[in-house]
């Protein structure tokens, strides 16, 4: 068989083979396995990551012959931005309470759209704000700070 | 059954219920109708929200918003020829071809019938068979559970699009995932590298939302948008006697297909549709007309992939295992409200497996009044612009994951899944099996465990009890003839649209 390289086949095996190397690592370190019988915890843990680790290399292998199948190209500012976004909220929440959050989170996000309009952005942050409102703090009452002193 | 079918009613009709069933079904069809959000990620999304409620009303509600997407999904591939669910992509083919003939009304009209036909006719199949596996399903030892389960994840994950290797290697990965956090036999932490948040293992919610719903997001930003407007006018939105004739065979043919394939581990909707389309273009007496708006090539799927979302169900509520990614997230919805899934459900909890029934039955009349008459106002929705969309599903989703422990950590979580997400579309890696893996993983631990203390150690107690024996066996069979070429171009054929 001629070689030819399958680029997503061999990343995928080597993440499966990477992840399962490491968890299986881990697992020997600190988990007793046990025997069949009387199964310790890291008994299915070495099941598991052994076959992942096999099927893997099987992925790995095979990804030599079947290509080529390029990764496609990653969308890096627009994933950078929303998952910016995202962690962005989760470390403010807390601090400075659900509205500044809720308003960076979507300002952060919107810099991911093709054409970038202020007017349209905080247009949708006051609608955004007030129907979150409505739904999460005065119909479902979940508890989360509102303000930066409102804790 | 008719009586518990009647005391199934009596569940369903309750204010709260009959509400929650009709905010499910209208958010179904919203979501059915806008192309980039599908079901999976809407019901992770609204997990957060169920949580106050009782049981049964939470599960009506998201198996509304399932059902509820097969029929918006054909609003869109009828009028514009975009199809707003993978189930429902293979009904472009005829229906926007009918749309452009200046058939539309018919067209969404038989989509719309056919899918309550449908629906009605696979809620009595759950009402009948649910009792009659739970039944089979109590005498099952702890070894037929573990070969069960194995033989559910095997088949879905030879049943999902793409390389099954790669499909059963994220089903595997997320079993492991699925142990991380304390093991509930030595009570000893797993994985956790000492951080408290995770003793309780990986949150179902942030991982479901990360992979489905965060992905997604950055899926669609990075296409070109694509939305042209409506162009034909909507005539008559019934049918004619000789349409009535065309269509009541194909009409039962897809429901009968949908059904079957909804109850196979794997299957659902998308893969009921497209075979039911393919069944028909062979044995219609019309071939020539598909492809050029053929009715029967709009009535046969429609109806399929709504009786598979219904029939989909069997599996969960009898067995407690999950077909696809939707059912894994409502056992994840089941097991947050401290309800274990499995065969004794339905005698623990007969308002939810009784009054879910009649809540569809329910659901999928109101659904024909959500669909037909106001059709006008989801075409309307369309025209929202997504960049006014993803910021409010990013948001709802933030506040969301935060509030299921008021927790960060969980947000943070999100975030590592929406970037695995997007990382396995671009290395062809499903997330549909990863998810179910995750769900069945512990559950298959223990039943391990208890099968080989029982046998002493013995791993031969799978092969020798009968039960397990044969489901082991139909796992094998599944895996070497998705081996064959000859099987593995059918189904390639299939789920690519034929």
């Amino acid at each position: 068989m001629r070689l030819r390289p399958d680029a997503q086949d061999i990343f995928a095996g080597v993440m499966f083979i990477a992840f399962a190397g490491v968890m299986l690592y881990l697992n020997f370190e600190s988990h007793p396995i046990g025997t069949a019988r009387r199964m310790g915890s890291g008994y299915m843990p070495m099941l598991t990551f052994g076959i992942l680790a096999a099927l893997g290399v099987a992925i790995l292998i095979s990804g030599l012959f079947t290509g080529p199948e390029p990764i496609g190209r990653f969308a890096w500012r627009d994933m950078g931005l929303i998952l910016l976004a995202l962690t962005v909220y989760g470390l403010t929440v807390e601090r400075l309470g659900f509205v500044i959050s809720l308003a960076l989170c979507i300002g952060i996000a919107s810099l991911a759209e093709k054409v970038w309009k202020p007017l349209r952005v905080l247009g949708l942050i006051a609608f955004m704000l007030a129907l979150c409102w409505v739904l999460f703090i005065w119909y479902l009452d979940i508890r989360i700070p509102v303000f930066p002193w409102s804790r | 059954m008719l009586e518990n079918l009647l005391y199934g009613f009596t569940v369903a009709a309750t204010f709260q219920n009959l509400s929650a069933c009709f905010i499910g079904a209208l958010l179904g069809t919203a979501i059915g109708v806008l192309p980039g959000i599908g079901p999976v990620a809407t019901i992770s999304l609204l997990l957060p929200l169920t949580f106050g409620m009782p049981p049964t009303t939470a599960i009506i509600m998201l198996a509304g918003i399932y059902y509820g997407a097969q029929y918006g999904g054909s609003t869109t591939s009828i009028l514009m020829n975009l199809p707003g669910e993978v189930s429902s992509v293979i009904t472009t083919l005829d229906g926007y071809q009918m749309a452009k003939n200046g058939q539309a009304g018919p067209a969404l009209a038989v989509a719309a019938i056919g899918s309550f036909i449908a629906g009605c006719t696979a809620t009595i199949l759950v009402a009948a068979l649910g009792p009659l596996l739970t039944a089979v399903a109590l005498s099952f030892g702890p070894a037929d559970y573990f070969s069960l389960m194995l033989l559910g994840l095997i088949v879905s994950a030879v049943l999902s699009e793409g390389n099954v290797v790669k499909s059963i290697g994220m089903m595997v990965a997320g079993v492991g995932l699925g142990l991380v956090g304390t093991d509930v036999q030595t009570g000893q932490q797993r994985f956790t590298f000492d951080i408290p948040e995770l003793s309780d293992g990986i949150g179902f919610a942030p991982m479901a939302m990360g992979m489905f719903g965060i992905a997604e997001i950055i899926r669609n930003l990075e296409m070109p948008e694509v939305r042209e407007a409506l162009k034909t006018r909507i005539s008559r939105l019934w049918l004619t006697r000789d349409e009535w004739k065309r269509v009541a065979a194909p009409i039962a043919r897809g429901t009968t297909l949908g059904s079957i394939v909804g109850i196979l581990p794997g299957g659902g909707a998308a893969l009921s549709s497209m075979g039911a389309y393919t069944l028909e273009r062979r044995i219609s007496r019309n071939k020539h007309l598909f492809g050029k708006g053929a009715i029967e090539g709009v009535a046969a799927p429609e109806s399929a992939n709504n009786a598979a979302a219904q029939t989909s169900f069997i599996p969960l509520l009898t067995l407690g295992i999950p077909a696809n990614a939707v059912m894994a997230l409502m056992v994840g919805a089941l097991i947050i409200q401290g309800i274990q899934p499995g065969p004794r459900m339905i005698e623990a909890q007969p308002d939810l497996f009784w009054g879910l029934i009649a809540s569809m039955w329910l659901g999928n009349l109101m659904l024909v009044i959500i669909n037909l008459p106001m059709i006008g106002m989801w075409v309307r929705l369309l025209k929202v612009p997504y960049d006014l969309m993803y910021p409010a599903i990013l948001i709802f989703c933030a506040i969301g994951v935060y509030s299921l422990n008021n927790n960060s950590f969980d947000v943070y979580v999100t975030v590592v899944f929406g970037f695995l997400g997007y990382l396995f579309s671009k290395i062809g890696c499903p997330p549909a099996p990863m998810l179910i893996g995750f769900v069945l993983g512990p559950m298959m631990e223990e039943h391990l465990r208890r099968a080989m203390l029982l046998s002493r150690g013995n791993p031969m107690v799978f092969i020798e009890r009968p039960i397990s024996a044969s489901l082991l066996a139909l796992a094998v069979i599944a895996v070497v003839a998705m081996a064959l070429p000859s099987i593995r171009k059918g189904k390639d054929e299939a789920l690519a649209g034929g």
